[in-house]
Parts: structure tokens; C-alpha cells; sequence
């Protein structure tokens, strides 16, 4: 965020820093946050957790809400390299320390990202299948990023936007997942649940504001309150209550033994390596083994290619940080573009290095924390959403089936393009 | 004092309009000017006076801020209200637009090439610095976004020799910057100004800065390098800059530009009270403590604020000026002999 040292001319950004909000560079501008949005970013806290939690305990029932908490994959390793556990025994902890405080449901978001990337991977087969009729299917540029869209969507808008993959993100499934089956599941209107979601960094404040929700009552969000990795932390350090261990529930109603998982990729949500597997075997027939990341101008913009007989058939790259979406754009807007897909995120060094968990108090990246937070992610095993059984039963219990209509309602969303905003006084500056 | 800087011609370079800045192409041979009526304009000698031999017109929706040419002389960079930075290649007397810039939220406010040629520096009112390089093709990419300063970004120029690059701010700072692995970072800021910093200098060697503020003066920085003999403390392997000369009580308004003689050493002002001033540094002062004397000041040297000076690479003594009043004027500055 470009503001947190300013101590003149206070703004609405300035506003958001002494709140101690910090949104990626993505959103630094005037166009991408509105005041409204602002003063409600402020309330997604622990206050405001702690006062819901609060609530439910009271005798008034008709204020109970049934607390449910997600955790991304990239939160995990903060918490095992903070608390110096074991993925596994720090995941246990956390969601030992929710349920202490009050917390019904604790599930990891892996299913979410599981239904995020295979819809990605059905919509870039697509996509490249309808190329030669339409120019701008390709390239795909994934959406999982809220800071990455935002500015897609107000700043960049419409040479961008067509080619944003309409795939919801792992937050957005997450959000359905709970406020639609789950609630079904349970018997309970989706206003009885409060969700809230543990995550790396703050733009995801900023999703679970403007994400609607399609299926169920309007009126309602997926998502009631994002709190990054380092504010439960806080919250961890400043609790006095004896916690004790508990593994992750399930959608499913039963508890998740199995060790955490995660998905393929160094710290994002895994779109690339997942999409770039299915697309060399779906549209070549090719199986591949290892991917094989080649960094180019910096370390941030790394470009992964599938050759066969010296004929380069996918040309896919990752492009992270507010510098790499700008060479991105730069291209787009020559016609000069030589991906087919890119995966884009609005912090270098990808979501382990988002705001939430790896700054330091004067604002600057905590590199060894980040480097120990990318070994114990490395090393977490991986499981491709293909052969996930659960993910499978819900699309036939749930969403009636892979490819029909309740489906792609549920999991796809649309991309706004405003006109761009042009400032027309002529100042002397 | 009275005659060592001398009219040699005016032109109504920006009519209606300001001009806002110049630049002399390496070879000394032309000077770029740009203005509030959003045009470039490129003027050349004949016989004894100065011509207009190009109008850039199509590049800009607002007004252009700063102009400046490629170490080879071949293009030329303008930095624009619009937001963008426009790439002119020149071929003989014809510019072409061959690549814009975007990516900054709001008036670009500063562009300047890099001795190497091969990067370049932009700022922005959006606080940002910018760094670009070009490559073989001329094609562009964006290498890092600085965010250090806190407000407006005024300028921005290049070390003559090393890849450091300098920004003045209405922050009252100037930062200074430089690469660090894949990136580029902010490694000193410099504090002294209390107000805005409009613009900066280095001196021929490199080894000193030139920075001038609306505080009404110009301050000399220096640089010292880690183990120096004067006992400068510095962090790390990083120079540190001290401030060991400040220029005051001789402007009486905003000092908008200073301009630092590559050939002769002479310091010139361009200030808000529409005069031009030149200081020499006394040759028996000391390097750690320079005093300066004033040894030029034309009172009206325009009919409003000075918004540049500009000295001329090859011509010692040859100097240009522009103005709120949409003019451009030539100067002959002459060291004043005498006791």
C-alpha cells in the first residue's frame, strides 16, 4: 500500500493505514475503493468477531448464529512456522483455538480451491477450442487474485476484462459451499451462519464485501468476515484459555483425519500447475511428469512451456506483483501477447508473502519468515482436485452434475467494465 | 555583474500557453520544448536565430511537463498530464510516437533516460517512481515501481555515470535509489528542505547533488563513499549524502529549476520571481564546505515564473530558459572578470 508512512494530507487511504489495513499495490488508487467500502473493511476485525462470538452466547437465541470458520492453504504454513508445529499440528491447533473460543464448524478451503481449478481447467479447454473463431478467448488470465480483479474491473477494464477466467475463486466456492450446502445440509437459513474466512492477506476484506450471491436469499453473503493470519495470531497470543487440539470438520458432517494437503504451485492457489496438466493432456494427449518454471525478467514472472518436436504448443506463464501486471498489460495492448495463460497475483513472492502474515510493523516483507513458510509449504503433500472422491459426490449431490446449469450458476461469476475515469481538471502542478 | 549573462533572442515557443521545460539534445544542435498547449516543439538554429523545425502535436491529451532526449539522441521521451510517457523516434526532422507508456494513475510529472540507455525513469503526482527498460527491439517493460515518497513525485534524473537514480518530491525529500538483485530499492533519502523539492542536479563528476525547493534554496549534497576520510558515517555498502552547502536568501520566491553546467561547473536558477541567477563555486573554498557566489541575476529575465534553465553540452556558456508566458529565451553567460 502506498501510503502507510504519510503524515499529511490525511485521504481515505490514510484512513485504511491507520487501521492498520494494508491492501496490495493493486489497489492503491482512488478508483478501487470507495468510502463505504472502506469504513466496512475497518469492521471486518477481531472486535468484530469476538463481538458475534459474543452474541451467541447471550440468551437472546434469536442472535445465536451458527460460527463457522474456513482456512486457506497459504494461512497453514504462518501459523506451523509462528506456533512451530507440523502443518498438520498447527492446523489442529488453530482450529483447536477457534472451537475454544466458540467456533461451531472449522474446514480447510482445499475443496473450495478443488472446484476453482477444475472449472478453470474446463473454461481454458474451452476457450482454447473457441480461439479461431473468437480472438479474445485467449489468453486466459486466472481471478483468484481480489487485488489482481479489482484493478482489472475499475482501472484496466475492457481490453482486460473479457479475459479474465469466469471461474469463481477458492473464497467465492468457499462462501457457496457453506452458505448454500452446508446451511442444506444442516437444515438452516443461510442468515443463521456466520462465516468467516482465515486469510493471508487483506484484499480478501475486500472480496467478501462485493461478492454476491446468487443461489440463495439475496441479502445474504458467502462470506460475513475476513481476519488475516496475523490478526488470529494476535488474538491467539492475547488468549489466556487453555485450548485443546481438535481436527478439521468436513461438509460432510464428520471430522477430517487425513493429513492437510494442498494443491500443486509455490504459494498461489495452484491454477497454473493444475491447468497446464489438463491442458497438455485434454488438448495434446501429452502426460506431464515435472513442470519446470522458467523465471524471466525477475523472479516474480516465470513462464512454463509444453514443446514437442521443437514446436511449442502452450506457452503459459505466472505473473506476480504490480510491476509484472503492468508488463502484462503492456502486452495486451500491443496485440504482442505470447501466453495462452497467465496466472496473476498482486503480491510478489505469491500469497505466502501476502500483507496478512508476512510484513513486518514498518511494512516491509519478513524474508526469512517467508522463506520458512515456502519450505514447510513445499513440503506439504499434494493432492490434485481430479481425484478428490468428496468433490465428485458434490457435484452430483449439490450442483446436479458436472456440466449443468446449477453448476455453472453457481460456480462462474461476470467481470464489470466501467468506463474509465479520466480526471478533467487542468490544474497548475 | 551587469553584463555577464546577455540576451542572444526570444521565441514564442507555446502561444496562449506555458512553457514548462527544455532539453538540449547531446549533440547541442537542437532544443526540445514542451507547454501547456500539449505540444512539443523542436528548434534549431539558422544563421543567428532560432527556428522551429518541429511541431510534435499528436502524442498528448493534456499538457506535456517534461521533455527529454536518449543519450544517443535518436528519441525522445515526453512525460505528459495524461498520464502516459510518449517514445518519439527522430528520423532527420520527423518524430514518430513508437510507444507509449501507461501505468500511472496520474500526471506523470518527470522522464529521464539513463546514461546506458537502456532504462528509464518516470514519476507521478500518484507518489510512484517508475523504472523502464528498453531493450534492442523498442520494446518496454516495467522493472520496478518505487514507492518511497509520500507525496507528488517532481522529478526525477540519472547519476552521469552510475545506475542511481535520484527523486525530488513534495514531500520536501529527495530519495535516492538503486538495483538490488531483480529489483530496485531506495537507499538514502535526503532531508533538509521545508518545503517542496522541484528539481535536482548532479554536478559533472557525479559526485555531488543540486537540489532546489520552494523553500527559496538550493542545497549542495555530497557524496561519500563507506570508509571515507572525512569520517562520514555510512550504512552498509551504501554512500551516504550529507547536505554541505545551502544557497539562501537569494531568491525571493519558488526556485522551479537548477541546472548544473557538465562543462564550466556554473549553477543557474529559474525562479517564480521571473528571474534568472547563475552561481560559481569560489575556486579556494573548501570540497567539504564549497561556498558559492552569485556572479549572475537578470531581474525580469521573463514576464512571469522561470519554470526552467538549460544548459547547452557543447556551447560553454550557452544557456536557455523558459517561461509561464509561453517563451523561450537564449542566453550568453559570461564569467564576470575583475577583483
Amino acid at each position: 500500500m502506498k501510503c502507510e508512512h504519510c503524515t499529511r494530507k490525511k485521504g481515505e487511504f490514510h484512513k485504511l493505514a491507520d487501521a492498520k489495513i494494508f491492501l496490495s499495490d493493486c489497489l492503491a488508487c482512488d478508483s478501487c475503493v470507495t468510502a463505504e467500502e472502506g469504513a466496512q473493511l475497518s469492521q471486518q476485525n477481531a472486535k468484530d468477531f469476538f463481538r458475534v462470538l459474543n452474541l451467541s452466547k447471550k440468551c437472546d437465541t434469536s442472535e445465536h448464529k451458527v460460527l463457522v470458520v474456513s482456512v486457506c492453504p497459504q494461512s497453514l504454513p504462518y501459523f506451523a512456522a509462528k506456533l512451530n508445529l507440523s502443518v498438520t499440528d498447527a492446523s489442529r491447533r488453530l482450529c483447536g483455538f477457534l472451537k475454544s473460543l466458540g467456533v461451531h464448524y472449522v474446514f480447510d478451503m482445499a475443496i473450495a480451491a478443488d472446484f476453482s481449478i477444475l472449472e478453470s481447467q474446463k473454461e481454458f479447454v474451452r476457450r482454447y477450442h473457441q480461439h479461431s473463431d473468437e480472438q479474445r478467448a485467449l489468453p486466459m488470465l486466472t481471478s483468484a487474485c481480489p487485488g489482481w480483479v479489482r484493478y482489472a474491473e475499475r482501472v484496466l477494464g475492457h481490453p482486460v476484462t473479457p479475459h479474465l477466467c469466469t471461474a469463481k475463486s477458492p473464497q467465492q466456492v468457499m462462501g457457496s459451499l457453506v452458505k448454500d450446502y452446508f446451511a442444506t445440509q444442516q437444515n438452516l437459513p443461510p442468515e443463521k451462519i456466520f462465516h468467516a474466512i482465515v486469510a493471508p492477506c487483506y484484499d480478501k476484506k475486500l472480496e467478501a464485501l462485493q461478492e454476491g450471491f446468487a443461489t440463495a436469499l439475496p441479502g445474504t453473503r458467502g462470506t460475513d468476515c475476513v481476519l488475516t493470519s496475523g490478526e488470529i495470531a494476535q488474538m491467539m497470543e492475547q488468549s489466556d484459555l487453555s485450548v485443546k487440539d481438535a481436527a478439521v470438520d468436513t461438509l460432510f458432517g464428520d471430522v477430517q483425519e487425513e493429513v492437510v494437503r494442498r494443491h500443486e504451485g509455490a504459494g498461489s492457489d495452484g491454477h497454473l500447475a493444475h491447468v497446464f496438466r489438463h491442458a497438455a493432456k485434454e488438448l495434446f494427449n501429452e502426460h506431464v511428469e515435472e513442470i519446470t518454471y522458467c523465471s524471466l525478467r525477475n523472479k516474480d514472472f516465470q513462464e512454463v512451456t509444453l514443446e514437442k518436436n521443437g514446436e511449442v504448443l502452450l506457452r503459459f506463464a505466472a505473473a506476480y506483483g504490480f510491476r509484472n501486471v503492468q508488463n502484462l498489460v503492456l502486452k495486451l495492448r500491443k496485440g504482442k501477447f505470447p501466453y495462452h495463460f497467465v496466472e496473476v497475483l498482486a503480491c510478489p513472492g505469491g500469497c505466502l508473502n501476502g500483507r496478512g502474515q508476512a510484513q513486518t510493523k514498518d511494512g516491509h516483507t519478513d524474508k526469512s519468515l517467508l522463506r520458512q513458510m515456502e519450505g514447510i509449504y513445499a513440503d506439504i503433500p499434494v493432492r490434485p482436485p481430479e481425484s478428490s472422491a468428496h468433490v465428485q459426490e458434490l457435484y452430483q449431490e449439490w450442483l446436479e452434475g458436472t456440466d449443468s446449469l446449477r453448476a455453472q450458476e453457481t460456480l462462474h461469476t461476470s467481470y464489470q467494465s466501467p468506463e474509465r475515469c479520466t480526471a478533467s481538471l487542468d490544474m497548475k502542478w | 555583474m551587469k553584463d555577464s549573462l546577455v540576451l542572444l533572442g526570444r521565441v514564442q515557443a507555446h502561444p496562449d500557453s506555458r512553457c514548462w521545460f527544455l532539453a538540449w539534445n547531446p549533440a547541442g544542435t537542437l532544443l526540445a520544448s514542451c507547454g501547456g498547449d500539449r505540444r512539443i516543439r523542436i528548434w534549431g538554429t539558422e544563421g543567428d536565430s532560432w527556428v522551429c523545425k518541429s511541431v510534435l502535436s499528436e502524442g498528448h491529451q493534456r499538457t506535456v511537463r517534461k521533455v527529454a532526449w536518449s543519450p544517443c539522441g535518436n528519441y525522445l521521451a515526453s512525460a505528459s498530464f495524461d498520464a502516459t510517457t510518449c517514445i518519439w523516434k527522430k528520423n532527420q526532422d520527423d518524430f514518430e510516437c513508437v510507444t507509449t507508456l501507461e501505468g500511472h494513475e496520474n500526471e506523470v510529472k518527470s522522464v529521464a533516460w539513463a546514461p546506458s540507455g537502456n532504462l528509464l525513469a518516470t514519476c507521478s503526482r500518484d507518489k510512484s517512481v517508475w523504472v523502464w527498460e528498453v531493450d534492442e527491439e523498442d520494446e518496454y517493460e516495467c522493472v520496478s515501481v518505487l514507492n518511497s515518497h509520500t507525496q507528488d513525485v517532481k522529478h526525477v534524473v540519472w547519476h552521469p555515470s552510475q545506475e542511481l537514480l535520484a527523486s525530488a518530491s513534495y514531500d520536501d525529500t529527495v530519495k535516492l535509489y538503486r538495483e538490488e538483485e531483480d529489483d530496485w530499492v531506495c537507499f538514502a533519502t535526503l532531508e533538509g528542505h521545508e518545503s517542496t523539492v522541484w528539481s535536482l542536479a548532479f554536478d559533472p563528476t557525479g559526485q555531488r547533488l543540486a537540489s532546489c525547493s520552494d523553500d527559496r534554496t538550493v542545497r549542495i549534497w555530497r557524496q561519500y563513499l563507506p570508509g571515507n576520510e572525512q569520517g562520514v558515517a555510512c550504512s552498509g555498502s551504501d554512500p551516504s549524502w550529507k547536505c554541505i552547502c545551502t544557497l539562501s536568501g537569494f531568491h525571493s520566491r519558488t526556485i522551479y529549476d537548477v541546472a548544473w553546467c557538465q562543462l564550466t561547473g556554473a549553477l543557474a536558477t529559474a525562479c517564480g520571481d521571473d528571474a534568472i541567477r547563475v552561481f560559481e563555486e569560489d575556486p579556494s573554498s573548501d570540497p567539504q564546505q564549497p561556498t558559492f557566489s552569485l556572479t549572475a541575476h537578470l531581474h525580469q529575465a521573463h514576464s512571469q515564473d522561470v519554470n526552467c534553465v538549460a544548459w547547452n553540452p557543447k556551447e560553454p556558456g550557452l544557456l536557455a530558459s523558459c517561461s509561464d508566458d509561453g517563451e523561450v529565451a537564449f542566453w550568453k553567460y559570461q564569467r564576470p572578470e575583475g577583483p
